[in-house]
């Protein structure tokens, strides 16, 4: 019962670690993405620019994503 | 690499500026530099003014303008198939159409434009009106299928009259309201039919007692409906005959037009690459008298200033030299006391080697580099695939990779856009290859499958404790390869630092050189203490030393740099455990290889079984194929742009762009 528990908790502890930075990244993203095709439409020639920085806030999930690999590790 | 620039200033007796002007544009080497800005600072104490157009030129401008726009016309009526002529044969046409004598040149093209006129003119009409009246047919063709049997269902008499309507569907409701108001006016003698048409209109029919037809009208004259007049030639007719006679019409004009087009697309074959090339010509002349007023002149001598690659002064001089002897003069001027104490920049040209000059497609996302620091289109061109690569790690998506890379590069050579992309992509494959052997990954588990089935160990080097061994795999030595990531960000951002430590240098900048050394040092000691901090193997004394350089290195990025240099030092840190995207998204796409894997073998068994399980694998991998070429190019960018980049670069205010002849490009 102890050890199910342990592993509960550890996925749990996966779960948020990759689903909240995830929440906040799509957040990020839907705020940068907006904005930046309103900028794009206006500049065609900052698409590329565009694309980076839509990638920025990735970071967050990406470490998110680290973190979770690493509870899930945990014995 | 970033092309030495010099600044040139070429003096002159005013009676052979065009002269120069068109040998120059011929070299095709100088970068002008617009003097009218420096002489509007300079006000009214000079004895130097802005060159002025002659109103010859300006005749000239004025018809070159108007020879480009028919030009434009006649290339586009023609609608050459413009990828499959050859650059040389447009130069060939260019170098007949040239000529330094303005007049004599647009003599040629106006000639040029007669025999085309004569030879298309007629055929490109006959094609428009023929277009015109296959789009007003076309137009009335359904409207008047749709009311042919309306009018079938109507008593039809020669007392009667009837008026067709077209309105919108939404607005159909208007069709009851018509039939009482009409019904009134006609004492009951009239009657309303209608169908849709289309999805938007719906097509109406009044039938009315033709006693009433002047009531009718002024009503619905003010009721803003749509009345269908049908075009004179048809409108005499009774429907069912004119329905047919639109058919047949729509039947016998396309025909017509392909006949037209065949002859034009003859005439196309003919004239298309001379008047590319007039194009070219009349652009070219176009760009040169555009020039002018960019130079300056006194009453006796023009000047023409700006910046021409160190390598072509030579040859700029001698032609002039050649050309005009004493009248004309070249001087040069040293670059680093212009920058110093005018403050002028050079515009930046790059001259990399080929493999490097592919990876210039970075200058599409960011300005080019500022002159006089390092050009790191190196360093991109070594990093990007290496980045690329590790993050996707699978041989069968490598392969495919490599080999779609490089059929874009090989099939839109001549698009630079294209071409870079399709290289770029070809490289990363190949390092996808490399990276998947050491994996030994093959669209994800399958080659570890295999080896199961054939009984074979993995891993094949090493046992599975062993720190190194081969194959490594991702998901059981996650730890092993964050380490390898974060080592690789450290070194890829020492990279930054050493090159923003060099720039400092060159710029004569202490400052800069203090923090970019300072946040280097930090950087380097925090690795140190964190080695000791893994692993035993690391003697102490290697720890104290870190952390002595670690201060150290925040002292000097704090002189350097102040609070920024600090905040820098620490936001470095960060930017290592950003590079651990490296392997996080690797994983991910190790991850859904498997998906597709598992999915496939969970459908097998029987024909339906095998059919599906190949359906879904191919659907998922084709999926994670796509994601594996965008996501991980996106992360390598942004790794150089803003983890790397970040550290060193300065972008240019100018990029050099050459006056010069279009050549018939």
């Amino acid at each position: 019962m102890g050890e199910a528990v342990k592993v509960g908790l550890i996925a749990i502890s996966a779960a948020i670690a990759i689903g909240l930075p995830a929440l906040a990244t799509a957040i990020a993203q839907s705020r940068i993405g907006a904005a930046m095709a309103g900028a794009v439409a206006e500049r065609p020639e900052l698409v590329g620019t565009a694309i980076i920085l839509v990638a920025i806030p990735e970071t967050m999930v990406i470490l998110g994503l680290v973190i979770a690999f690493m509870i899930t590790g945990l014995k | 690499m970033i092309r030495r620039m010099a600044k040139v200033e070429i003096v002159g007796l005013k009676d052979t500026s065009l002269d120069v002007i068109d040998t120059i544009q011929e070299l095709g080497v100088l970068h002008i530099e617009d003097l009218s800005e420096k002489l509007d600072k300079m006000g009214g104490r000079k004895r130097l003014s802005r060159m002025e157009i002659d109103p010859q030129a300006s005749e000239h401008e004025t018809k070159l303008n108007e020879l480009r726009e028919k030009i434009g016309e006649k290339i586009r009526e023609l609608n050459p198939e413009v990828e499959k002529i050859s650059s040389q044969e447009i130069q060939k046409e260019y170098h007949a159409i040239w000529s330094e004598n303005t007049d004599l040149m647009i003599s040629r093209v106006e000639k040029l434009l007669g025999e085309v006129d004569r030879d298309t003119k007629e055929a490109v009409e006959r094609k428009e009106e023929l277009l015109m009246e296959l789009s007003r047919l076309e137009k009335y063709a359904p409207m008047m299928e749709k009311i042919l049997p309306l009018a079938e269902t109507v008593a039809a008499s020669e007392n009667m009259a009837s008026i067709a309507l077209l309105i919108e569907r939404r607005f159909k409701a208007i069709l009851n309201y018509l039939n009482e108001e009409i019904g009134k006016i006609t004492q009951g003698e009239s009657e309303v039919v209608s169908a849709d048409v289309d999805e938007e209109s719906t097509a109406a029919l009044i039938v009315f007692s033709r006693r009433y037809l002047k009531e009718v009208h002024d009503f619905l004259s003010v009721q803003d409906v749509n009345q269908v007049r049908l075009p004179s030639d048809l409108g005499k007719k009774p429907l069912d005959e004119a329905v047919a006679e639109v058919r047949a019409k729509m039947a016998e004009i396309p025909p017509q037009i392909e006949e037209i087009e065949s002859r034009i697309r003859e005439a196309a074959k003919k004239y298309s690459v001379k008047l590319l090339a007039a194009r070219n010509a009349v652009h070219d002349r176009l760009e040169a008298i555009k020039a002018v007023p960019k130079f300056a002149q006194t009453e006796q001598v023009f000047v023409i200033s700006g910046w021409v690659p160190e390598d072509s002064v030579e040859i700029v001089e001698k032609t002039l030299q050649d050309k005009f002897g004493a009248r004309v003069v070249l001087s040069v001027s040293d670059v680093r006391e212009l920058e110093e104490e005018e403050g002028e920049e050079p515009p930046v040209a790059l001259a990399n080697n080929p493999y490097v000059r592919h990876f210039e497609f970075i200058y599409y996302l960011s300005q080019y580099p500022k002159y006089g620091t390092v050009d790191p289109t190196t360093i991109f061109a070594i990093f990007f695939p290496f980045f690329f690569g590790l993050m996707v790690g699978d041989i069968g998506y490598g392969i495919i990779i490599a080999a779609l890379g490089w059929f874009v590069y090989k099939k839109w050579n001549d698009k630079p856009l294209a071409s870079m992309l399709g290289y770029m992509l070809s490289i990363g494959g190949a390092w996808a290859t490399f990276f998947g052997i050491l994996y030994l990954e093959l669209f994800g588990d399958l080659l570890e499958k295999a080896f199961e089935a054939w009984h074979i160990h993995l891993p094949l080097l090493g046992s599975e404790e062993s720190f190194l061994k081969f194959p490594i795999n991702r998901l059981e030595s996650f730890t092993f390869m964050l380490l390898v990531t974060c080592g690789i960000g450290f070194i890829h951002i020492s990279i930054g630092l050493v090159i923003g430590i060099i720039n400092g240098i060159r710029e004569g900048n202490k400052k800069h050189v203090m923090e970019k050394a300072g946040t280097l040092g930090a950087l380097t000691g925090l690795v140190m203490i964190v080695a000791k901090m893994l692993t035993k193997a690391i003697p102490m004394p290697v720890a104290v030393a870190g952390g002595i350089i670690f201060i150290a290195g925040f002292v000097f990025s704090g002189i350097g740099g102040g609070m920024g240099g600090i905040v820098e030092s620490i936001v470095g840190a960060g930017n290592i455990l950003s590079y651990s995207r490296l392997i996080a998204i690797g994983l991910a796409s190790v991850i859904m290889a498997q998906v597709a894997n598992d999915l496939s073998r969970e459908l097998w068994g029987g024909t339906f079984g095998v059919l599906m399980g190949i359906i879904v694998a191919i659907l998922l991998h084709s999926l994670n194929l796509v994601i594996a070429m965008f996501s991980p190019s996106i992360h390598a960018l942004r790794l150089h742009l803003v983890e790397s980049f970040g550290k060193f670069f300065e972008p240019a205010n100018f990029k050099y762009e050459p006056f010069k002849k279009s050549g018939g490009e």
